[in-house]
């Protein structure tokens, strides 16, 4: 069953991702009911697949990454107005749900059971992931409509494209809801190890990518927040971490064969 | 009654802007004008008078009433020349249409403008005494069809004009405009028209500075909101605090130089700053577009928004005119229902007569009815006459709707030697 669930989320995820590019193929603007209302009913079976999964290995986290990139589409367009990140989010989470079909979704019956610290800290750890994701996609908008604007160039970005300011809330927003999410997430795979396994025995891989994601999501917001670092500056940051953690990931998941588990 | 709609008027495609200033109506002349069209001989009256276009809408309107219009504006262009030369007549479905294209802005100057369905509406409401049923009906769909035509139509959308597209770059900067703060250089024209857009944005104007700070103080009082006037020289440093500048001077080389704003824009944190120079030639440097978050645009730049958002309005015309169509079928289907109200209304009078009269006559033959009896059969017949007369009544109504009402209403005058129509 999670698979025919994920199928049918995939498809709406595609079928929002036609709805996001249309006006940039010459078609009308879409109702902003309907751009909310397709993911909406995505994620509804997105979220009855996720359930009836094991909460762990690598499918299930692209699974409930994909989720979560969905969700905080949805919130931040009921927000703030900003129905151009589906652009990047329903491709996204698309993308990411197919892989988590390729990579083959476990039955929660093959699961090793479902310890509340374990769900606890793999949901943070994702959500706080998605996060990341979410201020990277404002940054590149905000980068893209910056340039437009600066270059007076005033077509399909220009009209589709939110507003420079609001951009720059959500990827701030974004960040620093964030941390604290990924921060709960490590202690609580901190706490997991030293109560239930008896020690810190976790790939190493996993631990370097944690803490270094920790530590740029970190250093993002001590920038924004603490040094007040906005605008275009603060995007090129956000694409800078983001592309940093993603090349981190690769780097790992080439050197460390055998760590399929969680990279 | 005569129950045609008529129309009188100039606009801008007729008439240039020197004529139509003189046909121009303030709201306090509009009632006395009117009274003075409609003593020629009319039901009803409006008068639409903008800046664009002076409209007398006049039902049971005859030719004289018509030339007490020309007269009228006649005497208003006091130099001989005829205001029938600048102007049009349109009667019935087309003086209909008329109203309706103004409402929902397809025969603005600024295709799909707004402000033109605020403009109906203080007309309706200025004549409102004088309008009578008909125009009183016309306008009160005029209202709806704009209403109908800007929603489910994009004519309304985007920035069409160029104080609007100064807005729509200040909105694609800053999202909500709520609170933001502005610095108006020069004190012309088309700096406070675009500063006026923006106050009504939700834009506090904060200094207004110009060569002479008269002026300077003359357009903040205009703008309100408690705005500073300081001359020129001593506006610089408010680039630090500003988050959109209007430079709109009538100097003859650019005054907002880089060297002039640049230490002022480095204190700004980052922040964005949004730079509309209206003035030709214009009144900043090019360099200062280059400056980090500050984003500047002259009048093509707002030109070429104002044209994109236009070229979108035009796609529209279409469907607009499409809506315009079926609400004028409408409109003119219950216009015809009107003429055979008064038939219907002297049919049933008498035919009530005779009910009464009948019943007068039997209640004497039976004077040993009690008063129960006699109320009960005072209502039989009426129950009796509704019966009879419902089914013919809905069958004129109904031919009346699809017009063919005329050859019901004389059959009915010629049996029952009704006055009506003749």
């Amino acid at each position: 069953m999670p698979y025919h669930f994920h199928l049918i989320a995939l498809a709406l995820y595609g079928a929002a991702t036609a709805l996001a590019l249309a006006p940039f193929a010459g078609r009308p603007a879409v109702p902003r009911g309907l751009l909310l209302a397709v993911p909406s009913a995505g994620a509804a079976f997105h979220v009855a697949g996720l359930v009836q999964m094991a909460p762990a290995g690598l499918a299930f986290g692209v699974s409930l990454l994909a989720f979560f990139i969905v969700v905080l589409q949805l919130v931040s367009e009921r927000l703030l107005r900003v129905s151009a990140v589906a652009l990047f989010t329903a491709p996204l989470a698309a993308g990411l749900v197919g892989l988590a079909l390729l990579l083959g979704l476990a039955p929660a019956g093959e699961s090793a059971g479902r310890n509340v610290w374990l769900v606890l800290h793999v949901a943070l750890s994702v959500l706080g992931l998605a996060l990341l994701a979410l201020a990277f996609i404002a940054a590149a908008l905000y980068l893209v409509q910056f340039r437009e604007l600066k270059a007076k160039r005033f077509g399909q970005v220009f009209q589709v494209f939110p507003p420079l300011e609001r951009l720059d809330l959500l990827n701030r927003s974004a960040l620093v809801v964030g941390f604290p999410a990924l921060t709960l997430g490590v202690l609580l795979a901190v706490g997991y190890a030293v109560r239930f396994t008896g020690g810190f025995r976790v790939d190493p891989a996993q631990v370097v990518w944690g803490l270094f994601t920790w530590a740029v999501l970190g250093a993002a917001v001590w920038l924004r927040v603490g040094r007040r670092w906005t605008g275009r500056r603060a995007a090129v940051l956000s694409i800078a971490g983001f592309g940093a953690v993603l090349l981190v990931y690769l780097a790992l998941k080439i050197t460390t064969p055998g760590t399929e588990r969680f990279l | 009654m005569s129950l045609t709609v008529t129309l009188v008027g100039v606009n801008h495609r007729t008439a240039p802007l020197d004529v139509r200033e003189r046909f121009a109506h303030g709201a306090h002349e509009v009632p006395g004008a009117l009274r003075r069209v409609l003593e020629a001989g009319a039901s009803g009256g409006v008068l639409l008078s903008t800046c664009n276009r002076t409209e007398f809408y006049l039902s049971g309107a005859s030719d004289a009433t018509t030339d007490a219009v020309w007269a009228l504006l006649d005497g208003r262009l006091g130099d001989g020349r005829p205001a029938r030369g600048y102007g049009y007549l349109r009667r019935d479905r087309d003086a209909v249409r008329q109203v309706y294209r103004v409402a929902a802005g397809l025969d603005s100057m600024i295709l799909g403008e707004s402000q033109i369905q605020g403009q109906v509406r203080d007309a309706w409401e200025l004549s409102r005494g004088l309008a009578g049923p008909v125009l009183h009906r016309l306008f009160q769909s005029a209202l709806l069809v704009g209403a109908r035509v800007r929603s489910e139509t994009a004519l309304g959308r985007g920035a069409a004009s160029a104080p609007a597209a100064a807005v729509a770059l200040a909105g694609k900067i800053f999202g909500d405009l709520q609170g933001r703060e502005a610095l108006i250089l020069g004190a012309g024209d088309m700096a406070e028209l675009a500063a006026a857009c923006l106050v009504d944005a939700g834009v506090r104007v904060t200094l207004v500075a110009n060569r002479t700070p008269e002026r300077a103080r003359a357009v903040a009082d205009r703008l309100g909101g408690g705005a500073a006037a300081q001359s020129l020289d001593d506006a610089w440093e408010h680039f630090a605090v500003a988050d959109i500048v209007i430079a709109s001077t009538a100097a003859p080389h650019a005054v907002v130089t880089w060297a002039r704003i640049a230490p002022a824009v480095a204190r700004r944190g980052g922040r964005p700053l949004c730079v509309l120079d209206l003035a030709v030639p214009r009144d900043v440097e090019p360099a200062v577009g280059q400056l980090e978050n500050v984003f500047l645009y002259d009048l093509d730049d707002l030109q070429a928004v104002a044209g994109q958002a236009s070229a979108e309005r035009r796609a529209e015309i279409p469907r607009a005119e499409q809506i315009v169509d079926e609400e004028v079928e409408h409109f003119w289907a219950w216009h015809d229902t009107l003429a055979v109200v008064p038939v219907l209304k002297e049919f049933r009078g008498r035919m009530e007569a005779v009910r009464t009269a009948e019943l007068e006559r039997v209640f004497k033959q039976l004077q040993h009815l009690s008063p129960e009896d006699r109320d009960r059969l005072e209502r039989f017949s009426e129950s009796l006459l509704n019966k009879f007369l419902h089914e013919p009544t809905l069958a004129l109504k109904r031919e009346a709707e699809a017009g063919d009402g005329y050859l019901l209403v004389e059959a009915l005058r010629k049996l029952f030697h009704l006055e009506h129509g003749e």
